[in-house]
């Protein structure tokens, strides 16, 4: 297929070229090991061989911490103080991840954690859309294509976690890798500009000072995130729905 | 009397023509800032100025629903080169290259509803290259800046088929 | 029975008058729409929770009165009742006009509707708001081509068939709509497959409250004679699909009283939901189903054109009121990601979601209905859509 043949071609090219950068592999032989499983050719379009997912670990996750979430707000420029939705009511303004504080009504056990878009393997958003725009890349990765997204709102209905928000007025100050505007639908990307470049992180598991959550190939065994759900008890919300999610949590 | 008459109306139609349109052109014509680096885009001028929707229409399918990441066509590349990046004090002046055009000509400019028009600014980006990238950049050519690890990836590819 | 002679209605003072009328009315919707539209939702009461609001209560009323319209021409053609006939044509004409009004502001509410045009070429077929798009435009074909069989006098032969076609395309339509709800599975509110059903039977009633509403007023406005015999078949037939727009609702409400899962959002709606609760109670059952019935079946209010009028008047509202329990009071009631934990949030977990809605979203709304109004003025004006007259004489109850 055209893909393999693809990536010979860079390889060869690489060959060629790569005496210099070859002496740098020697150098730091460490460094190798990192992202070496999830990193893809710029090129190569995402594959399913991939899954992206995301574990949460509620135990190490402090009530009243919002680090992630800001995090968020300040990679991907929504809300946050100078939030650039500035008509917009409170209850209209986007939010992309939020923390929620959780009281078990019968034992009063209380837990808090963050909830985004769980990336689901059957998303009811991409579902319902009539046009396309809500998507689910071939590595798991759900995104709203804002160029079909005509604002019909079905998605955010049909949604079970309320992760995705509507923007309500015009927009300025985008950041360069996060477009969203007026009249389209949005919710977690899992900061796949971060993923596409070959980071292996978001920005909430970067910001987690408790590393409290884990970013991963659920499809590689070998990964840290594998290996985690594989000796933990995990859980997803809402699994009654059989939705598969690609975010899972430890400790509810 | 009649074909003359309207010989003659032709005639001054187009003698008007002639005076009005070079001084309306040289004087309403968009503002086109000059491009921040480089010297040629990524096909000739010619081409990009009636196709370069084309071009960004094909990679944003590719990009966003395929996960290429290619930067020949991608938006942000064009605003790279074409505009200041954010808080560069001159950026206002000159306008915005992309919108000035499609304001001169009255077509309707959809992709800046959701992306930024202007690039990010040079520090924040330089914070994020790594410095282990510098060389494998120049080794892969025509894939400018990818991370780091795609690099180390590669590399590790290599040295094992080496060995 | 009598060769029924269709006219279309006079010109004059009282038309225009009217046309200007409805045109206010929907220019002035039409100016709420572009500040909605100009400036983003933010200026509707629509937020993050309730993201449907007075627009698609409105729309979606509408669009099921479409579908419930068509049914007097069904009746007559399809089932062979010789006594709806002359309404078929007029039936037709405020199904799409109906259906028109909706879809109008459905589509103004888009947060882009200026890409409708990709609603029309991107379709997933696994959604069944595209299905329901396809029913859309196919209802609008199938329909003119109705009308046309029963206009055209060659084609009149052909008039049961194409009916029959379309009364099985508006069953599914109808269902459709209703699943638009009821497949919102992770909805405590809407999950229930009763709920297509459910709308087809309301839209008989809505439909033909308001294809009543349409007939009295046309008939007055044009001095045309409307006998007893046309109004007591009209009211009996409302009368049922009353009643039966009520069973479906106790049917499906006692159902989910029964699963535990529903037992917040039935208290919710039947109990402690504030406006939802009034409105579910003295809107939907006592102005929308109890009061009607008991004036239709009442015979002296029964057998008065008046009565009838009064009484599709209140179906009507009792339908809006439906609509905004349905479609609202489904969104208000939290939805529940952690059972058995009490939670909270910065993004409304685990509070009933308030909406305050904005004067520029009931104007797109009332547009929708004045547009509705507007199509069926013109069209009986300048084509033949209406008897001359439905006396008695004309409309025979004894030939079947």
């Amino acid at each position: 297929m055209s893909e393999s043949n693809q990536t010979d071609l860079t390889r060869r090219q690489f060959v060629g070229k790569g005496a210099a950068a070859a002496a740098a592999v020697t150098v730091a032989p460490g460094v190798l090991l990192y992202g070496a499983a999830e990193a893809r050719n710029l090129d190569q379009p995402a594959s399913s061989d991939v899954r992206w997912g995301m574990l949460i670990d509620t135990n190490k996750c402090d009530k009243g911490c919002n680090d992630c979430v800001t995090a968020c707000q300040t990679e991907n420029g929504w809300g946050g103080e100078n939030s650039n939705e500035k008509n917009s009511s409170p209850e209209q303004k986007a939010q992309w991840i939020r923390k929620v504080e959780l009281k078990d009504i019968s034992t009063g056990h209380t837990q808090s954690l963050p909830v985004m878009c769980q990336h689901c393997e059957n998303p009811p958003c991409v579902d319902v859309c009539p046009t396309t725009a809500s998507m689910k890349r071939a590595d798991g990765v759900v995104l709203v294509d804002r160029h079909l997204c005509i604002g019909c709102r079905f998605c955010m209905m049909a949604c079970p976690y309320k992760a995705r928000s509507f923007v309500h007025e015009s927009l300025t100050d985008q950041k360069a890798h996060a477009p969203r505007g007026k009249g389209c639908v949005e919710s977690c990307n899992l900061c796949v500009h971060k993923l596409d470049a070959g980071e292996g992180v978001t920005a909430c598991s970067v910001s987690c000072t408790k590393g409290a959550i884990t970013v991963g190939d659920l499809n590689d065994e070998k990964s840290e995130i594998a290996q985690q759900l594989k000796n933990h008890k995990t859980t997803q919300i809402r699994a009654d729905l059989g939705l598969n999610t690609g975010v899972r949590y430890r400790g509810i | 009397m009649k074909p003359v008459r309207k010989l003659l109306g032709l005639l001054s139609a187009a003698l008007l023509l002639t005076m009005l349109v070079p001084n309306a052109i040289a004087e309403v014509g968009p503002i086109i800032p000059k491009a921040i680096k480089g010297k040629q885009c990524v096909e000739d001028t010619s081409e990009m100025r009636r196709n370069h929707m084309d071009y960004l229409k094909k990679h944003r399918v590719e990009a966003l629903r395929h996960g290429v990441r290619t930067k020949q066509y991608s938006l942000k590349e064009c605003l790279e080169c074409h505009v200041p990046a954010k808080g560069t004090e001159t950026s206002a002046e000159n306008g915005q290259f992309c919108k000035n055009c499609h304001v001169f000509v009255g077509v309707k400019l959809d992709c800046f509803d959701c992306h930024a028009t202007q690039p990010e600014p040079l520090d924040a980006k330089a914070a994020k290259l790594h410095p282990f990238a510098t060389p494998a950049m120049k080794a892969l050519g025509r894939i400018d800046q990818p991370h780091s690890a795609i690099v180390m990836n590669r590399l590790a590819t290599e040295k094992r088929e080496a060995e | 029975m009598k060769k029924v002679l269709f006219t279309q209605t006079e010109g004059g003072k009282g038309f225009y008058l009217l046309l200007a009328i409805l045109g206010a009315i929907i220019g002035v919707g039409l100016l709420g729409t572009f500040h909605m539209e100009h400036n983003g939702h933010w200026v509707t009461g629509m937020n993050q929770q309730i993201v449907w609001g007075i627009p698609h209560v409105f729309a979606i009323f509408l669009i099921v009165a479409a579908s419930g319209a068509l049914n007097i021409a069904s009746i007559g053609s399809v089932f062979g009742k010789k006594i709806y006939k002359p309404l078929g044509r007029l039936s037709a004409l405020v199904a799409i006009a109906l259906l028109t009004g909706g879809l109008a502001i459905l589509v103004l509410d888009l947060g882009r509707p200026d890409r409708l045009i990709i609603a029309m070429t991107h379709y997933n077929f696994r959604s069944i708001f595209a299905w329901n798009m396809i029913f859309y435009n196919g209802f609008f074909a199938i329909v003119g081509i109705y009308i046309w069989t029963m206009m055209e006098k060659r084609m009149n032969p052909y008039s049961a068939k194409v009916g029959l076609a379309a009364f099985i395309w508006r069953l599914a339509l109808t269902t459709a709509t209703g699943s638009i709800f009821g497949f919102l599975v992770a909805r405590q509110g809407f999950d229930a497959a009763i709920m297509g059903p459910m709308f087809v039977v309301m839209s008989f009633a809505y439909g033909l409250a308001f294809f009543w509403l349409v007939l009295n007023a046309s008939y007055r406005m044009t001095g045309r004679e409307l006998g007893g015999v046309m109004t007591k078949r009209l009211k009996n037939l409302l009368g049922v699909f009353v009643a039966g727009a009520l069973y479906f609702t106790i049917v499906m409400h006692l159902a989910n009283l029964y699963a535990a899962e529903h037992k917040g959002v039935e208290d919710f709606i039947l109990n402690s939901g504030g406006i939802y609760t009034t409105l579910f109670w003295y809107g939907q059952i006592l102005i929308g189903a109890i009061i009607p019935l008991a004036i239709l079946y009442y015979p002296a209010t029964g057998n008065s054109r008046c009565g009838v009028t009064f009484a599709s008047l209140l179906v009507v509202l009792g339908g809006i009121a439906q609509m905004y329990v349905t479609v609202v009071g489904g969104q208000a009631y939290p939805l529940v990601l952690f059972p058995g934990h009490e939670v909270s949030s910065t993004f409304a977990d685990g509070v009933i979601n308030s909406y305050s809605p904005t004067l520029s979203e009931f104007l797109l709304g009332i547009m929708g209905i004045a547009l509705t109004l507007a199509l069926v003025a013109v069209a009986v004006r300048n084509l033949r859509f209406m008897p001359a007259s439905l006396a008695d004489s004309v409309a025979d109850p004894h030939s079947k």
